[in-house]
């Protein structure tokens, strides 16, 4: 998600705005001087300033150029990149209900088919993992992971 | 003496001995898989360490983290990618010596300098942690505010990116630690009414959302690199000792520099590479054989990365501030485990100190068979496809995040994390800049409002002391050097154009 710098920088200098107005608003501690307002409102400040400069394209000048990353996508291939977020949303949708096995199957699958696996990895992968990680996490470590319609066998 | 003993009691517990070979496995397996970073590694054996003793915890940290260190240098050596960010800086010569048919060699060297490296950052770190304890006993707010302020300067001064865009990092990075009810007056801050924010942004699910996940998005959008070829290899420590020799000066520079850097608060392993590196080819007695195969800037780039990674436990140790991602990530965990950082450390726990110590030469030391290992299983680990590989890490940020707290809140805040991490990074935002103002956001904030309120407002105590004096100073440099250079490269290109 290439975006340019003025669009970033004036994202910043909004969301320092937005910051320095929300800690105007916070509560002042009574008898001192200094409370919860004064951090975000200097922090906002600085955000404001920085956004400014960066749409002005000051301090470009210092920026290493990436190396190329292979070729070059289309919008829609560059979706592909939120998957993974895509996938841990799912994954606190569907946890408590599916239980801890059957979603970890499901985001392993979709993962690996995403990164272009064949069905004969993606598929025992998708069993594999997530007993092994089961395994080491709630019976290893005792994290209460969900069993929902699936339990593990032991 | 009844300290030293305790603490070769602590590392012998089988817990802590089980602990540091699993974890030196993992740090191998995972620092040898190209784009999978050492601060990766660390920040997803986190929630793990959850269920450790303190001891066992921090081991899994610096042996992993130092194993990853080294293991970067395989694919670097024989596939042109650098397994980590730190590998990056001779990842160029080592392959040329690898097409030179000298892969032993090159991967022997990496190797060798690198647990060298590692010892002497020890070293560092203990004769300079207890000397530096004493003085920072006598530290006041004023200190602490400015030794934050100059960490998260530091931060932004070695960032490979506009300054500017890195400190706008930081600050946005200090905005999410305002996040929540911790702050000096307890009010919540930025909570939009979600129970769940206020107890503020947990710097773990933060951290393993902008290294973990953030790559898994990465390898979603590129494609896979080149397989290696299956290869055998000879002997791999072979004639390290002739090199020890003939570039001991260059070894010690390393060592030195890697040291310096990594004491900088925010500097790592990656920047004392790139920095030894240069150094290395400026001071070479045959700078013209640096980029056709040339040991040497190995030997100083690679001892340099693995000193810099235990003098950045300085830092941390001391004052809680982190000398790097990794111990960004470390600090956590000994909050996590009741070794809160600060020079009382030193004195209260001082069995705990030296458990570290030896858990670091312990390290470095197994480093070496378990590297040599690795170096001859490399053709097989560096065959697994990027396909099986990620989806487990997906998994594993999932359910490392839900076992910080048991809480699904978590697991959001990692794929939060994951896309500000991915769109920072595309557009030039060092992300480094932004783990460092999580970490230490309230300590900033909670030094910088206790001063303000113990000066009555005014500014003029915070620079009377001598330490903070020299401190902010420091600081100051710090943010006005971008502008200096800046001034500076304009006016030469006006008297190159006049």
């Amino acid at each position: 998600m290439q975006l340019s710098d003025r669009t970033t920088g004036l994202f910043l200098a909004g969301l320092g705005l937005a910051a320095a107005w929300g800690g105007s608003r916070l509560p002042a501690v009574p008898g001192q001087d200094v409370g919860p307002a004064a951090f975000p409102m200097l922090i906002g400040g600085g955000l404001i300033m920085c956004g400014v400069m960066i749409a002005f394209g000051i301090g470009h000048s210092f920026e290493v150029p990436d190396a190329e990353e292979g070729e070059r996508h289309s919008t829609a291939y560059g979706l592909r990149a939120l998957v993974p977020p895509g996938l841990l949303l799912f994954y606190v949708l569907a946890v408590e209900r599916l239980g801890f096995m059957l979603t970890a199957a499901v985001i392993v699958a979709t993962a690996a088919f995403a990164l272009g696996a064949k069905p004969k990895l993606a598929v025992p992968l998708a069993i594999g993992a997530p007993i092994f990680v089961h395994a080491v996490f709630a019976k290893l470590l005792r994290v209460p992971l969900a069993d929902g319609i699936l339990p593990a066998f032991w | 003496m009844h300290d030293m003993l305790e603490a070769f009691r602590l590392v012998a517990a089988p817990d802590v001995l089980i602990a540091i070979v699993a974890s030196a496995v993992y740090g191998l397996v995972v620092g040898s898989l190209p784009g999978l970073s050492a601060t990766m590694a660390t920040a997803l054996l986190v929630p793990v360490t959850f269920y450790l003793s303190p001891i066992a915890a921090i081991a899994t940290i610096i042996t992993a983290s130092a194993m990853a260190i080294f293991s970067g240098d395989i694919p670097g050596c024989l596939l042109r990618i650098p397994g980590t960010p730190a590998s990056a800086a001779y990842t160029d010569e080592a392959y040329a010596m690898t097409r030179k048919g000298q892969a032993e060699l090159a991967l022997g060297a990496g190797l060798w300098f690198s647990a060298i490296g590692g010892i002497v950052g020890t070293i560092s770190l203990v004769v300079m942690a207890p000397l530096l304890a004493e003085m920072a006993l006598s530290f006041s707010t004023y200190e602490y505010f400015w030794l934050a302020f100059l960490g998260l300067m530091c931060a932004t001064l070695v960032a490979r990116s506009s300054p500017i865009k890195a400190i706008a990092s930081m600050l946005l990075g200090l905005l999410f630690a305002c996040i929540g009810m911790e702050n000096p007056a307890g009010t919540p801050r930025f909570t939009f009414g979600m129970t769940d924010l206020l107890g503020g942004i947990e710097p773990i699910p933060a951290l393993v959302g902008v290294f973990a996940v953030s790559e898994v998005m990465r390898a979603m959008v590129t494609p896979e690199p080149p397989k290696l070829p299956d290869r055998k290899f000879g002997s791999i420590l072979k004639g390290q000792w002739g090199l020890t020799k003939k570039y001991q000066w260059p070894m010690w520079r390393g060592n030195i520099i890697g040291i310096i850097i990594g004491v900088l608060p925010g500097a790592g392993a990656d920047m004392a590479a790139w920095v030894s590196y240069a150094m290395s080819k400026k001071w070479s007695k045959e700078p013209e054989k640096f980029g056709t195969g040339h040991v040497e800037g190995l030997v100083e780039a690679g001892a340099s990365n693995n000193a810099s990674l235990a003098s950045g436990w300085v830092p941390a140790l001391l004052f809680g501030i982190p000398g790097d991602t990794i111990t960004a990530i470390a600090i956590g965990v000994l909050y996590m485990k009741g070794l809160n950082p600060g020079p009382t450390l030193f004195t209260e726990r001082a069995s705990s100190m030296y458990a570290l110590y030896i858990i670091f030469v312990l390290a470095n030391i197994i480093m070496i068979p378990l590297g040599i290992l690795m170096i001859r299983m490399a053709s097989k680990i560096l065959r697994a496809p990027r396909s099986s590989v990620m989806p487990v890490i997906i998994l594993l940020c999932a359910v490392g995040a839900f076992a910080t707290g048991a809480n699904l809140f978590s697991v959001l805040a990692v794929g939060f994390f994951g896309c500000v991490g991915y769109v920072m990074e595309r557009n030039g935002y060092p992300v480094a800049a932004l783990v460092l103002g999580i970490v230490m956001g309230s300590m900033v904030e909670q030094n910088f409002i206790t001063s303000l309120i113990k000066s009555d407002g005014s500014p003029l105590p915070f620079v009377e002391r001598p330490v903070s004096a020299v401190l902010a100073s420091l600081t100051l440099g710090a943010l006005l050097w971008p502008a200096g250079v800046w001034v500076f490269n304009r006016l030469q290109a006006r008297r190159a154009a006049a």
